[in-house]
């Protein structure tokens, strides 16, 4: 340990390099060299990137746990830092260099840290996926693309490494977009399929929009804290205390009432925390950007279970744990978010109730979930939150992967994606798969709570909190929650836990009890030649026949009993009831670092609530499984189907998830795709409309009037000839008089210079007596000067005479502004038109 | 350490680049393949050499043709291209090649520098002394990354070209390389006179490749361009006449240099007249709205090399013209129009642009589009002028080069096949051409600003210079705002049409036999398919160049607006002072006399303006 240690500094720790090395190279050689090397040399480069990766955060695990263990203060943190990436003005600042000569800069480098936060996470991450990654290798073993699908899982585990350990928000950023990306490329990985393309597609638009949050929430960060890593950030975070003006009430005040009229303002830390909730929504699924979530289910199972249940969509979560700090200077922003997680819990289990997809029920069970971590982190209890980021990710894990294996050896026979995702096409699987029985069992109880398993741990600890706890302003005057707002979060927290119990154990009777429903069972049967890799539709009219589905390999069945276990046991490390909390402990600096206690309230300080609290959320467990075993198992999905005739309406609409996606298209998509037709429409005709082709006609235009004098006769171009001269030669007998002032503004000297002509002549009245200076008489003085008091003026007359005697006259007030001594003293100026 | 050891030790890298560019699969030729290793081992060189710290050759003085050699070497290279046998197509094209590459190495050596404040490679020759017209070329750290940019985009452009172009190879080099020194000298110009000289003079070759090698409408797309082109920079010439003219009524001489012009404070309204003829001639070539239409036309209708040569750096002259000249010499009016036409970059450009791209059926027309929307990020930096802003945008402009510079060659690559730039021609390309699917979605990427891709770099950059400007005012939150909303945007046009032409089924019977990329393209691609990762990931080898003269120019915006406003509602105008330092070396002394005003500091050691040189 001592010469790993050695080794490994805290603030030069490049063994956060081989963590985030390992799988990039291994993304690099299996998306570059991946057909040559093989399947075998494909497997082997993923699993060893990730092994690797994984021990070495093992080890980062312990050696933090000696450092924390130190008695040193605050939480142990290790650091490694690459280049400096990019530099940022600091608000204010112009430029980098400070006027004074010092430099004023936010410089942003390639750094990554871990701690107690992040290697938690990095541990889940590398170690759940690895998991995934050996289970993949066997459920991917016939796709063509087998390179190319572990080069994107394992660029997808270098993105999300850089997203848990970037030392500053920018980098994290990077590997939010590049997990985004990576399940662009994944839920699109069977892109012959449209439908898997456009799903990829919404996928990372959706993100794009939750993108668009965090891009902002950085920006206003750099405006009001002048920084972007986590330091920096909680070091400058009273600046996000400052008002932000956010309407000003002028626009047409005069008519609005004058709710609208009044100018509103909120702090920059509400507007930092919803922006950030906005990039959270996005990647976390939550309302209102959810919608991507299940159609991502269009990717490999595997990518789902690692990407879309047990990594990616905790990212949110991570986020809002890691700038707690942030967060909890708004009550108001973490209202939104305790309010908006629960919301989603209680609306996706909902959909849940009645899909028949089975994946579809775990993609809005996860959504479900997310919004319990984020009640959990919303009311300030983040080690509760983080907590079930953990759990979730084991017993969702193993969900997907148990349902991965289902459909595995369903497709195996009927070859239809969709058809093998249904639970019409289960039933009885208990017989044939009893590894993925009673891992998906296991799983099962631990989602709906039963006592003792970490479901049940990580979900009350939340609901308790969100009963208990809540956020306050440490300035008066502020926002405040509504005293009973705990106790609503609970209702609906213990109302989507029922449904969670029940549609869970609703999907595990439909696909494990009861008959097989997927084809008729002949053990003699043969697959015919070539049959597996054609996809197409089997006649429905032909009842299908084949052997009987069989268990998976053990890839697939060692990853299903390792997550099992750590569904089933993994509650103990934050048991709060039984007052075991090794967790807790663990956290607590990095938490107890960011959030002083002054912002969190709490209702129930001895922790008297906590064992009568928890007889809801058993009541719900038991209401739930209860009534899913009397509907399924008892009376054989009899009740079910009554209740949906009897509310159709009601049915219709859980079925099409309540339309959010039509209404998205209709409000949201329609309106930017009618946009950007009239974009279009005004480009074509509008702005090239006057600017190419209405000039080009105008200078056409002119080319067909003047045409039209060009006649070709003499006639006429000797009239226009004279009319011309007559006009030119009435000009030469009329005189102008115009003159041009200079001034020299340091001595007060006004020269007054007449334009030049003809045979003119001049004469001048430059001192404003009324009479000339040089007698009636014209000369050939072009130029007078005169010099004038400050605050002075006087009217200059000029007369010219031409050739032909005729006399035009022309008065040139002259005044002298009264001038501070401001004025630059020996600035040569010049004024007016003509030359000197 | 012995030797054999530390080279291996030093050269691992160079190694390891060569042999991943070498040993890529599915590539033929072991020519294609040595020269994919090359590239590798340039780049490696190119991060490591210009790391920040790393050793540059500071004592080495600056030789002061090299600019010289970088611009004329082209232009003398399409002279002799006019005495090239035209039935000998190959010795033509291996001299066009030949010339651009060699003068891509020559400029190379600009690199040597570290780019510190003030001007370097500096080289003044009376041209016409009785109207004070030198020539004077001299780079910063603004006009220096755009110079590379160009020599390594026109070789690039040329070579592909030659893939697609048969006939009239010899006017076609001829064109290329005039066009290709017309730009750099516009690049290093120092003298408005010779500026306007080389701006004009861009035109000319520019026309001739669209209106000659172009597409079904190409003409008229040739005189659209030209005359958009034109009215600006009538205008422009205009506004230098007029500040020739006002020099000379205030010091006594006639100079059409910018280190003397730029000390010009105009009287309020012509200010804003000079400030307004310069603008719309650098507006309309940028573009932005609405004279943007231009560009559609004409990259629709040019040749693959000419729309790359247009996008990577024609349209940069307008944003580079913008910073050096607008904010440089109209500090006033720049700042108090900046906000505004931050609105129009913004709405005109992010947002309308964006819109008009999603709609279009014509790829081409859609990354011409994309332009609008991508020139419009580098605009508003510029009008942000905050150091972070206007860094993003420079980085932004050589990011644009490479991307969409990139996804023109790529479009070009289907319509070598297919004849058609119709998306819904194609679909399910990826199963047929996988590495040209790669390509283009990488290039995709870099385009809409994922992070670790080039785009994202200066994207950001610009949204947090943005969000602290000062001249922008109030509004720089919401214009930050609205700058990140346009990041949704351009996901949402360029993965619509990877979606359309890259997956789904694969429908087109005439698409079943694509060949993927062919040796030429791959060649084309590579060098920057390595920058957009290279900028994206070591920025700061770029950026660290810029940073000298980006303050410069950033705290010389905020001081001359400063000066401005004292000088506001004062009649006529006048000079203001002088800074001296290494920006002002060069200064023109007085008319007709072939004197150069040396500063009397330790740098004049460093000054390599040559007295009385050709006349």
């Amino acid at each position: 340990m001592q010469t790993i240690e050695k080794l490994f500094p805290a603030n030069d720790f490049a063994l956060l390099l081989l963590i985030l090395g390992m799988p990039l190279i291994g993304a690099f050689i299996n998306g570059v060299f991946g057909k040559r090397l093989g399947k075998g040399g494909v497997r082997l480069m993923a699993l060893t990137a990730l092994g690797v990766s994984f021990l070495a955060s093992v080890v980062s695990f312990f050696m933090l746990r000696a450092a924390q263990g130190d008695g040193s203060e605050g939480p142990a943190r290790f650091l490694w830092r690459g280049w400096e990436w990019i530099r940022l003005s600091r608000a204010g600042e112009a430029s980098f260099v400070h006027a004074g000569g010092e430099p004023s800069v936010l410089a942003l480098d390639v750094a990554f840290s871990i701690d107690a936060l992040s290697g938690t996470m990095a541990l889940i991450v590398t170690g759940v996926g690895f998991l995934i990654h050996l289970y993949s290798t066997a459920y991917m073993e016939h796709d063509a693309g087998f390179h190319r699908f572990f080069a994107y899982l394992n660029l997808f585990i270098f993105s999300m490494l850089v997203l848990i350990l970037g030392n500053s928000l920018p980098i994290l950023f990077v590997g939010w977009e590049g997990v985004g990306l990576c399940s662009y490329l994944l839920i699109g990985f069977w892109f012959d399929d449209d439908a898997n393309a456009s799903a990829g597609k919404k996928a990372f638009i959706v993100n794009r929009v939750g993108d668009f949050g965090l891009l902002v929430a950085m920006a206003l960060l750099v405006r009001y804290t002048g920084a972007l890593d986590w330091d920096g950030i909680a070091a400058g975070s009273s600046g996000l205390l400052s008002e932000v003006r956010i309407w000003d009430g002028q626009v047409f005040a005069s008519f609005l009432p004058d709710f609208i009229v009044q100018p509103r303002s909120v702090t920059a830390a509400t507007l930092v925390g919803l922006a950030l909730f906005l990039g959270c929504a996005g990647k976390s699924a939550q309302i209102p950007l959810y919608t991507w979530l299940p159609d991502a289910m269009a990717g490999p199972t595997p990518v789902s279970a690692l990407i879309h249940a047990a990594t990616m969509v905790t990212a949110g979560v991570y986020l809002v744990c890691r700038l707690a700090g942030v967060f909890t200077l708004s009550p108001a922003a973490m209202l939104v978010v305790a309010v908006i997680g629960a919301a989603t819990a209680l609306f996706a289990a909902t959909i849940a109730l009645v899909q028949r997809d089975i994946k579809k029920v775990l993609a809005y069970s996860t959504v479900s979930q997310l919004g319990y971590m984020f009640l959990g982190v919303g009311v300030g209890a983040f080690t509760a939150g983080f907590f079930h980021v953990m759990t979730h990710a084991f017993f969702k894990a193993c969900l997907f992967l148990g349902a991965g294996s289902v459909i595995h050896s369903l497709h195996a026979r009927i070859h239809d994606t969709d058809a093998s995702q249904t639970v019409d096409n289960m039933g009885g699987m208990r017989r044939f798969m009893p590894v993925t029985h009673l891992t998906f069992g296991l799983s099962v109880l631990a989602i709906a709570g039963l006592p003792l398993t970490s479901g049940f741990f990580s979900k009350d600890e939340i609901l308790y909190s969100a009963y208990t706890r809540s956020v306050v302003s440490e300035q008066s005057g502020a926002f405040a929650w509504w005293p009973g707002t705990g106790a609503v979060l609970f209702g609906v927290g213990v109302l989507a836990a029922t449904m969670t119990a029940f549609y869970m154990f609703r999907l595990y009777f439909l696909i494990f009890r009861g008959e097989f429903k997927g084809w008729q069972i002949d053990p003699n049967f043969r697959e015919p030649e070539g049959g597996h890799h054609d996809h197409h539709h089997h006649d429905a009219s032909e009842p299908l026949v084949g052997p009987a589905p069989r268990e998976s390999p053990w890839p697939m069945t060692v990853p299903l009993v390792v997550l099992a276990v750590l569904a089933t046991f993994a509650g103990f490390l934050n048991a709060h009831p039984l007052h075991v909390i090794p967790l807790e402990h663990w956290l607590e600096p990095v938490f107890g670092d960011a959030v002083p206690s002054s912002r969190l309230a709490h209702s129930d300080p001895e922790h008297a609530l906590m064992v009568p609290l928890l007889v809801p959320g058993v009541l719900a467990f038991l209401i739930g499984a209860g009534l899913a075993a009397y509907m399924y198992v008892v009376r054989k999905g009899v009740p079910a189907r009554e209740l949906a005739e009897s509310f159709p309406a009601l049915y219709r609409q859980l079925m099409d998830k309540w339309r959010v996606d039509e209404l998205y298209d209709e409000l949201v998509v329609g309106s930017l795709e009618a946009l950007a037709e009239a974009s279009v429409w005004v480009d074509r005709w509008v702005v090239d409309g006057i600017i190419a082709r209405l000039t080009s006609s105008l200078v056409g235009l002119w080319g067909h009037l003047l045409r039209l004098f060009q006649t070709g006769h003499a006639q006429v171009y000797a009239a226009t000839m004279v009319v011309g001269l007559f006009v030119m030669g009435w000009f030469v007998a009329i005189p102008r008089a115009e003159a041009v002032v200079a001034t020299d503004a340091s001595s007060g000297r006004y020269s007054v210079r007449a334009a030049p002509g003809l045979g003119y002549e001049y004469r001048w009245d430059a001192d404003g007596d009324g009479a000339f200076d040089q007698g009636e008489e014209f000369g050939q003085t072009m130029q007078v000067t005169i010099e004038l008091e400050p605050g002075a003026s006087r009217d200059v007359t000029l007369q010219v005479r031409n050739v032909f005697g005729r006399i035009r006259t022309r008065v040139v007030p002259v005044r002298r502004e009264l001038r501070d001594g401001s004025a630059p003293s020996a600035a040569l100026s010049i004024h007016g038109r003509g030359a000197p | 350490m012995n030797p054999i050891a530390r080279l291996i030790v030093e050269a691992w890298p160079y190694a390891l680049a060569f042999a991943i560019g070498a040993f890529i699969p599915r590539r033929e030729g072991r020519l294609e393949r040595l020269a994919l290793g090359l590239i590798g081992v340039l780049s490696v060189a190119f991060v490591r050499g210009l790391w920040p710290g790393a050793s540059v050759g500071e004592g080495g003085s600056e030789w002061p043709h090299l600019l010289n050699l970088i611009v004329f070497l082209p232009i003398v290279g399409s002279a002799v291209v006019l005495f090239l046998p035209r039935q000998a197509p190959r010795l033509l094209k291996r001299f066009s090649m030949g010339v651009l590459i060699a003068d891509f190495g020559v400029s190379l050596l600009l690199l040597r520098g570290s780019m510190s404040h003030g001007w370097h490679y500096q080289y003044i020759a009376e041209w016409l002394p009785s109207f004070g017209i030198r020539y004077h070329v001299a780079v910063d750290g603004i006009s220096f990354w755009l110079v590379l940019l160009s020599t390594l985009s026109s070789p690039l452009a040329l070579y592909v070209s030659f893939g697609s172009i048969r006939k009239r190879t010899k006017e076609l080099c001829f064109a290329f390389l005039l066009l290709h020194g017309a730009m750099l000298g516009a690049f290093v110009s120092l003298d408005l006179f010779l500026f306007y000289v080389f701006w004009e003079l861009m035109l000319v070759p520019m026309i001739l490749i669209i209106g000659v090698w172009g597409g079904a409408e190409k003409v008229k797309a040739a005189y659209k361009f030209f005359l958009y082109t034109m009215a600006g920079s009538m205008l422009m010439l205009a506004a230098i006449l007029y500040m020739v003219w006002t020099f000379k009524q205030l010091e006594g001489y006639y100079t059409f240099d910018y280190l003397a012009l730029r000390r010009l404070l105009l009287e309020d309204r012509a200010a804003w007249l000079c400030f307004a003829g310069f603008a719309l001639a650098f507006v309309i070539k940028v573009p932005m709205w609405p004279f943007h239409t231009w560009l559609p036309d004409a990259h629709v209708q040019a040749p693959t090399g000419g729309s790359v040569i247009l996008a990577a750096v024609l349209l940069k002259l307008g944003t580079y013209g913008y910073v050096r000249f607008c904010m440089g010499m109209f500090e006033g009016p720049a700042w108090q129009a900046g906000a505004t036409l931050a609105w129009v970059a913004l709405l005109g450009g992010v947002v309308y642009g964006a819109l008009c791209a999603w709609r279009q059926a014509d790829i081409k027309r859609l990354v011409a589009y994309s332009s609008v929307a991508h020139l419009g990020f580098v605009m508003l930096g510029l009008f942000a002028a905050t150091q972070a802003g206007v860094e993003g945008a420079l980085i932004q402009m050589v990011n644009h080069g490479i991307s969409t510079g990139a996804l023109f060659i790529l479009v070009g690559v289907i319509y070598d096949r297919r004849h058609t730039r119709l998306s819904s021609e194609y679909g399910g390309l990826a199963k047929v051409m996988p590495v040209y699917a790669a390509l283009f979605v990488v290039f995709t990427m870099a385009s809409i600003g994922v992070p670790g891709t080039n785009g994202f770099v200066g994207e950001f950059m610009i949204i947090m210079g943005t969000i602290v400007s000062q001249p922008l005012g109030r509004w720089a939150t919401s214009q930050a705002v609205v700058a990140a909303f346009g990041v949704i945007l351009a996901a949402v046009y360029m993965l619509s049409v990877v979606q359309k032409v890259f997956f789904g089924p694969l429908n087109n019977p005439k698409n079943e036999k694509l060949q993927d990329v062919t040796p030429r393209e791959t060649l084309a691609l590579a060098p920057l398919l390595v920058l957009v990762f290279l900028v994206g990931l070591f920025p700061s080898v770029i950026l660290d160049r810029m940073h000298e003269s980006v303050s410069g120019v950033v705290s010389r915006y905020v001081e001359g607006r400063v000066l401005y406003q004292q000088h506001l509602g004062k009649a006529g105008a006048t000079l203001k002072p002088r800074k001296g330092g290494p920006t002002e070396v060069g200064y023109p002394k007085a008319a007709g006399v072939a004197a150069v005003d040396r500063p009397a500091t330790s740098d004049g050691a460093r000054v390599a303006a040559r007295v009385g040189g050709a006349r």
